[in-house]
């Protein structure tokens, strides 16, 4: 019993309190419109704390004396810098009129290699400086003839230096041997060999061979190789095989008049052999330039100049 | 004062203009494209540039079965003259001929130029000349004829794997015929030989060298075999002494170029080597004989169109016609010299084929390139 009294006073009390809110409500709207603030909004920034930037020093070019010893202002390889270099250049895409960008914050003139570190007065001084490591130049090779008389051989191979986690580099295997021709004591059955055998690693204009050695890992390996393949190359051309002897008129490398059908057939028209026709020796000439050089207006009027010599007929 | 001043002038014009206007022009333009000497013995380097005429009778005999272009029989007819310009080739070829010691053995010239630069033209000059000194004219007018568009063929009975020409070997015995009509029935002119055709027919040794070449146009048969014949034959006469011969062939080279048009019966290329009538020529154009010369001409248009790369003798005649021609005399055909481009636009326009216009003959220079053919051709439509 006495449980259901007290729930009983428990309900009353709330609705007490309920009307209590609402007659307090009423009366809060009456002083004051309360705002809903989802954002909070500072009243005040907060002060900043100023910071003290070191003031520009003027470009370094302005101080700059006019003899000043370049080399040490710009030692070795640098990518450009506007106020170090104390020369007005420009460069850059422009508007109309409007002159090139100047200098300074300009990436046109960063990009570009240059060689400010290599003027001629530094770079005569470093050879002063690398001339107690020098030996004297050997007597007797003073001029370029001289040492192509005393080495032949001209032995080629490339190094390569840059900045990669390897020094190495492949292309630095490679050895390109040169030699000339007529430096080799070839006779004229051994010089046809050879040329065959080199093939187009002959340069007729210049009278040079040239081989090239790639196939070894190795620079030294490479060098040795070419040196063997000349070798065995120079032996083989002095060697005569008994199946060089069917080598007939259209093997032949030039046209030799000596033995051709031209030589027999002047003689069988002057009847006596083609030492004794008068004008045979210009004829000769002219027939083996006709084949030799290829046929033009200018060979074709040599050769019937020749022929016409050679008959007694009236020159055109 | 003005006025005597004036008139002094005017009388002073009048006096001079006078005995111009009254002056028969002399026909120096006249002159200077034509020349009066019709016979080619009588032509020098002087008369370069000027044309000549042709007798009809001359021409008649010499060119009635071909040896003359075709558009320039046309262009005769237009005219109704033949006229042939004297040109350097020709002169230089005639002036050699004349001082030519006949008892050495032949000399070769070819005739080599570009297309239409009148190699043909000046070879007739040549024949002309030839055939007024008395000579015997073996003229085959264009091998490509035989060798590019060949009328028959069959094969041949004395050399098994040869081709003859049946119809173009009888067509060329009588052109031969024709042309040495005046010669032919000399006397001297007889077969060194027997020649056995078949078990009837045989031309007995010292028959008339005539009878051996009716054989041949009778039976057409025999015509290329007859030619063969008649090539040696030629070459004893004339090493003998009883005639002078000239050797004219156009298109040379077409006996050495190997991609002919002659095709056997299982369709396969002939070699110009394999036809009969190529081995009688090239028996004449050797130089093993005397008392003659030997013109030929190279000429593009003796070979396929894909080949016509070049148009200088060694190209043309490959390595093969070199050896079998050297040495030669090369003469080149060059085009047409101011001097002769002069006279022939006069020569158009005095047969009224050209009405003159200022200018005409610098822009027609320019354009034709003194190319001759080209000339003609543009010159057809003014």
């Amino acid at each position: 019993m006495s449980a259901i009294t007290r729930l009983r006073g428990k309900t009353l009390n709330t609705i007490k309190n309920s009307t209590a809110l609402i007659s307090n409500r009423s009366f809060s709207e009456e002083t004051e419109f309360r705002v809903l603030n989802l954002r909070t909004v500072k009243s005040q920034a907060p002060v900043r704390r100023k910071i003290n930037k070191p003031d520009v020093l003027p470009p370094r070019s302005n101080q700059m004396p006019v003899d000043q010893d370049w080399g040490s202002v710009w030692p070795g390889q640098r990518t450009f810098h506007p106020a170090t270099v104390p020369l007005p250049v420009r460069q850059g895409y422009t508007e109309k009129n409007a002159p090139p960008p100047s200098k300074f914050g300009n990436a046109e003139l960063m990009k570009i290699p240059n060689f400010l570190h290599l003027t001629p007065p530094v770079i005569k001084k470093q050879c002063e400086a690398l001339k107690q490591f020098c030996t004297p130049w050997p007597k007797g090779l003073e001029t370029d003839e001289k040492c192509n008389k005393h080495f032949e051989i001209e032995v080629a191979s490339s190094n390569y230096c840059y900045s990669s986690p390897s020094i190495r580099d492949p292309l630095a295997r490679i050895v390109t041997l040169q030699i000339k021709l007529s430096s080799l004591p070839l006779d004229d059955h051994a010089r046809d060999k050879f040329r065959r055998i080199v093939g187009d690693r002959y340069n007729e204009e210049n009278d040079i061979v040239t081989i090239v050695a790639d196939r070894c890992p190795l620079r030294q390996q490479n060098y040795d190789y070419a040196m063997y393949l000349l070798t065995a190359v120079f032996h083989e051309s002095l060697r005569f095989e008994e199946w060089e002897k069917t080598k007939s008129e259209i093997d032949m490398e030039f046209y030799d008049w000596n033995v051709s059908k031209s030589k027999s057939s002047i003689e069988s028209i002057f009847g006596k052999p083609a030492e004794e026709i008068v004008k045979a020796d210009v004829y000769s000439k002219a027939v083996g330039a006709l084949m030799n050089e290829g046929e033009n207006e200018y060979t074709l009027a040599k050769y019937g100049e020749s022929v016409r010599e050679m008959l007694q007929l009236p020159a055109l | 004062m003005l006025k005597t001043s004036s008139l002094k002038l005017l009388s002073k014009r009048i006096f001079y203009v006078q005995p111009l206007s009254t002056q028969v022009q002399p026909q120096e333009r006249l002159q200077t494209f034509r020349t009066t000497e019709d016979n080619p013995l009588n032509h020098t380097s002087e008369h370069i540039g000027q044309f000549y005429k042709l007798s009809p009778d001359a021409k008649k005999q010499l060119f009635l079965h071909g040896g003359l272009p075709k558009s320039f029989e046309v262009q005769i007819k237009t005219f109704t003259e033949s006229c042939l310009m004297i040109r350097q080739p020709s002169i230089d070829i005639i002036n050699c001929m004349k001082v030519i010691n006949y008892t050495n053995p032949v000399v070769r010239f070819v005739l080599y130029s570009k297309k239409g630069n009148g190699k043909t033209l000046s070879m007739a000059h040549v024949i002309h000349y030839a055939f007024e000194a008395g000579f015997l004219v073996v003229h085959v007018p264009w091998v490509g004829n035989w060798m590019r568009r060949c009328k028959e063929k069959s094969n041949s009975e004395f050399k098994p794997g040869n081709i003859d020409l049946n119809v173009d070997a009888a067509a060329w015995l009588m052109h031969f015929k024709h042309q040495n009509s005046h010669l032919i029935n000399n006397s001297d002119f007889k077969t060194s030989q027997d020649y056995v055709w078949s078990k009837r027919e045989t031309t007995l040794k010292d028959t008339p060298l005539v009878e051996l070449i009716e054989h041949g146009i009778n039976r057409i048969k025999f015509a290329s075999q007859c030619i063969v014949a008649l090539a040696e034959e030629i070459k004893k006469l004339s090493q003998e002494g009883k005639c002078k011969t000239l050797v004219a062939i156009d298109g040379f080279n077409g006996f050495f170029y190997p991609n002919t048009r002659i095709l056997t019966e299982k369709k396969e290329v002939v070699h110009p080597g394999n036809v009969t009538l190529t081995e009688a020529f090239l028996n004449l154009s050797k130089c093993d004989w005397s008392n003659a010369v030997v013109v030929v001409t190279v000429d593009e248009l003796a070979i396929a169109e894909k080949d016509q790369i070049c148009c200088l003798p060694r190209y043309l005649l490959g390595k093969k016609g070199f050896e079998h021609m050297d040495p030669f005399v090369p003469v080149p055909v060059l085009a047409y010299s101011d001097k002769e481009f002069k006279s022939c636009m006069d020569y158009f326009r005095e047969r009224r084929w050209v009405l003159p216009v200022s200018g005409q003959d610098e822009e027609l220079q320019f354009l034709s390139g003194g190319n001759p053919y080209r000339l003609m051709q543009l010159c057809n439509s003014l």
